[in-house]
């Protein structure tokens, strides 16, 4: 049996201490504030960042070096066979096409799943990667699987503030939509691809109403059931851990003993959504 | 003895019942509880009967059946307000009941009058006693029992119905404590004993005139051609205005004189004296034969003068652009859903258009559009299902109306009674759910939503035991009046602490036409000010009559 290595990126939320822990290998991605380059969760930390997006700073993601991926791939696979590489979606940023432009030269021993997931959701990927690595499949086999599983997975956010949004410019379309004069709160939702728009509020308790609403709505009509041994529920947030947990305890009165698992946003989707976003995603249990 | 009418003395009795409705409008208007300034529940029945009779005073020759058909969709269409939408269903339900015949007895009538009481009360989602309903059924029952008990003479039958109706409306007020502490009966109730009385006059003989005024008419076509007409009969031009301080004597004399000079060169001629000002208004072809004059009794201040001609021309212009931009939206594309609301005020209907509104119905409290306005404006929306934001409690029935009636369309009304209801509404909307999942959450959502509005009294009252006096501030409330007073800031403010509680966490104010910025922003430092934690949201909205539309949720 071949043995298999997972990685994947910062972007899944998965802290270095994390990626030992769970024996998997986390490639930094790189941001660029004021021209100077830092990695996430190595030389820039969550709380840095939003003190930098706070200031002003002109703070631009970009994607892993192709010497940083190789490297770590070289590395990984001195004690591994193969690798099964789970970058960001490939609808928010080139990284994924990058890699598989990579893998070529490695005789298929390097895996890149193009399963169009992010923050919470690629990390359950991750984990699911290592799972299915146990079980004894290999590393073609996981990423098939993966890719097949693309489309079981949802994401709402609630923005506190268009500002970013419209700075960023990168998601014109839904920024567009949600143009008035009203003071609004807008919920995106990420299907697997872009981050799109999907709803507006006037208040929080609006707008968790509507992701709730949504997130109900695709468990029932979409992954076969509210069910807490089908459905993993996540939440993930920027730099709004108090909101974060009283969702959490108001996720667990409608959904009982579901697994419920909390992230901060990774920083590369917190750098066009701003500080104070919440968002409520699931993935259907492999 | 008279024992049976035929079609064309019910007509004849239709007619003279909706003048007579007509010529007691205004005093009708003024039945109204709150003393806000939108008295027009007899506006509304007229409106709504006149449609009717319209079509009624067409008809050369009317048989029964097509009598009862015009009555019926007459009022149907022409429905406008609460009283309005329940006055056509009690003639829809009347129709029902005597359509089949040539001629009409007492048996036959008093059937047809249980069929229009059946039928109103149904029409309304939580019948009301000590209404418009109330007055109905007082004298339906009363058919029924005349009817029973043999008697054919319809002298008699009439009398005693009119009478039994005109009971029960005395006794409105015992039924609904507003009414007895505001010191009137039901307006609605009153309107409908004018259409009885009309039609029982025309049965006795009495000579009436059944010319049909033209009414208002919803199509712009018509009052297009108004305007036009309207042009070409300014005979004088330039509508001059401006204040003499007097520097002598200006006795009666002399106001003559003034005014008789000013005839020569004018006409819509007013000379106000006032100690040492005079105020002069005249339509003239020469503002300066107006003014010279005016020189010689002292300096002139507050002068005005404008160009009517071309103000009509102007406003010609922007009609035919108007509907020009009316037109347009039938090219669209179409859609899975779209959006009608009923508003009023530049600044909100700008929001409404900006949240993704496609279409406006102007009005709201002073002008509530009938079901053929809003029938009207559902086919403007080029889509499959249509959904109705009446923002104010006396269109809701009028929009139920109406989504009854369409006919290739699905209509859903959201009943929402304000203008931030209808706002929250529509923000709520999610373009992928299902119309039942929307229309679930938008009417869910909109009930967290509070509103209050601040308006001015039109006359002295007494209602929820507060001392109202005309010209007071009144903030007024979801379910009533929160606040009133002499001081708007204060008012506004006593009415917005009223409405929070420690859920809420948005307040929006939305500022009328006649506030200007500072004073709005005033109130919203103190209020962002009493409630730190609550965002605070100024917006113009430009709404006539409300000074300020406030919602907190």
């Amino acid at each position: 049996m071949a043995k298999i290595g997972i990685v994947t990126d910062s972007n899944s939320g998965i802290t270095q201490k994390q990626a030992k822990e769970l024996g998997i290998y986390v490639l930094p991605m790189p941001f660029m504030v004021n021209e100077e380059t830092f990695y996430e969760d190595i030389s820039l930390s969550q709380e840095e960042f939003y003190e930098r997006l706070a200031n002003g700073d002109d703070v631009v993601t970009s994607q892993p070096s192709p010497e940083s991926v190789m490297k770590l791939w070289d590395n990984v696979l001195e004690e591994y066979d193969e690798i099964v590489h789970i970058p960001m979606s490939s609808g928010l940023s080139g990284s994924c096409q990058s890699a598989m432009m990579l893998a070529q030269d490695y005789d298929g021993k390097v895996q890149v799943v193009n399963n169009q997931r992010i923050s919470v959701t690629q990390r359950q990927s991750a984990l699911d990667a290592v799972k299915l690595a146990k079980d004894g499949k290999s590393a073609e086999e996981i990423k098939l699987f993966l890719e097949e599983d693309k489309f079981n997975s949802s994401i709402y956010i609630m923005l506190d503030t268009l500002y970013y949004l419209k700075k960023g410019g990168r998601i014109t379309p839904a920024a567009a939509a949600l143009g008035t004069l009203l003071r609004l709160k807008p919920v995106l939702q990420i299907q697997g691809d872009k981050l799109d728009a999907f709803a507006k509020a006037r208040t929080t308790s609006q707008g968790k109403t509507v992701m709730i609403n949504a997130i109900k709505n695709d468990m029932v009509n979409r992954f076969g059931g509210a069910d807490k041994n089908n459905i993993w529920l996540q939440i993930a947030h920027s730099h709004n851990e108090e909101a974060a947990s009283a969702l959490k305890n108001e996720l667990l009165e409608i959904f009982p003993g579901f697994d419920i698992h909390t992230d901060p946003l990774s920083l590369s989707i917190a750098c066009h959504i701003g500080p104070g976003s919440l968002a409520i995603a699931c993935c259907k249990k492999i | 003895m008279v024992k049976t009418i035929d079609a064309k003395m019910l007509s004849k009795m239709f007619l003279a019942g909706a003048k007579k409705l007509e010529e007691k409008k205004e005093w009708i208007n003024e039945l109204n509880v709150f003393p806000v300034p939108d008295g027009d529940t007899g506006t509304n029945m007229t409106l709504t009967i006149m449609s009717a009779a319209k079509e009624v005073s067409a008809m050369e020759k009317p048989d029964m059946t097509a009598l009862c058909k015009a009555v019926s969709s007459g009022s149907l269409r022409g429905a406008r307000g609460n009283s309005g939408v329940i006055l056509s269903q009690l003639f829809r339900g009347f129709t029902k009941g005597v359509r089949d015949y040539e001629k009409l007895d007492t048996k036959i009538l008093a059937g047809a009058f249980e069929k229009a009481v059946e039928t109103a009360y149904k029409a309304v989602m939580k019948p009301k006693e000590g209404t418009i309903l109330t007055v109905a059924k007082g004298g339906a029952q009363k058919a029924r029992e005349l009817a029973d008990n043999g008697e054919e003479d319809l002298t008699v039958y009439f009398e005693e119905i009119i009478k039994s109706a005109d009971e029960a409306l005395a006794r409105t007020p015992d039924l609904l404590p507003v009414l007895k502490q505001a010191g009137v009966v039901d307006s609605g109730g009153q309107g409908l004993m004018q259409v009885l009385k009309g039609a029982y006059e025309a049965f006795l003989g009495k000579e009436i005139d059944f010319n049909i005024p033209d009414i208002k008419s919803s199509s712009s076509v018509t009052s297009m051609n108004m305007d036009v007409q309207a042009q070409a009969d300014i005979k004088f031009g330039y509508c001059t205005e401006f204040i003499i301080m007097l520097s002598r004597n200006f006795n009666i004399k002399q106001e003559m004189d003034f005014k008789a000079y000013l005839e020569s060169i004018g006409d819509s001629i007013v000379v106000v004296a006032d100690d040492d000002v005079v105020k002069v208004h005249v339509h003239t072809n020469d503002p300066g034969m107006a003014i010279q004059k005016a020189l010689k009794y002292g300096a002139l201040s507050n002068m005005k003068i404008d160009n009517m001609r071309l103000e009509h021309q102007e406003k010609l212009f922007k009609m035919a652009e108007k509907q020009k931009e009316e037109v347009q939206p039938e090219a669209a594309p179409k859609k899975e859903a779209g959006f009608i609301a009923v508003s009023a005020g530049d600044g909100i209907e700008e929001i409404f258009k900006g949240l993704g509104v496609d279409y406006i119905i102007e009005g709201g409290q002073t002008m509530n559009p009938s079901t053929a306005d809003i029938l009207d404006a559902v086919e403007k929306v080029n889509a499959d299902t249509v959904y109705i934001l009446p923002n104010n409690k006396n269109i809701v029935l009028a929009a139920e109306q109406a989504a009854h009636m369409a006919e290739d369309k699905k209509i859903v009304v959201i009943p929402t009674k304000t203008v931030p209801q209808g706002i929250t509404a529509v923000i709520n909307y999610v373009p992928e759910l299902s119309v039942q999942e929307n229309t679930d959450t938008m009417i869910e959502e909109m009930k967290t939503v509070r509103t209050g509005q601040v308006t001015y009294a039109v006359r002295d009252t007494v209602i929820d035991d507060k001392e109202i006096k005309q010209g007071d501030y009144m903030g007024i409330g979801d379910s009533g009046i929160l606040s009133n007073g002499a001081d708007m800031l204060e008012v506004t403010f006593r009415m917005i602490e009223d409405m929070m509680d420690d859920e809420k966490e948005l307040i929006s104010i939305y500022y009328g036409s006649e506030v200007s910025e500072e004073t709005a922003d005033e109130l919203r430092e103190k209020v962002e000010a009493r409630y730190p934690k609550c965002d605070v949201e100024l917006q113009y909205g430009g709404q006539p009559i409300y000074y300020y539309i406030v919602s907190a949720e």
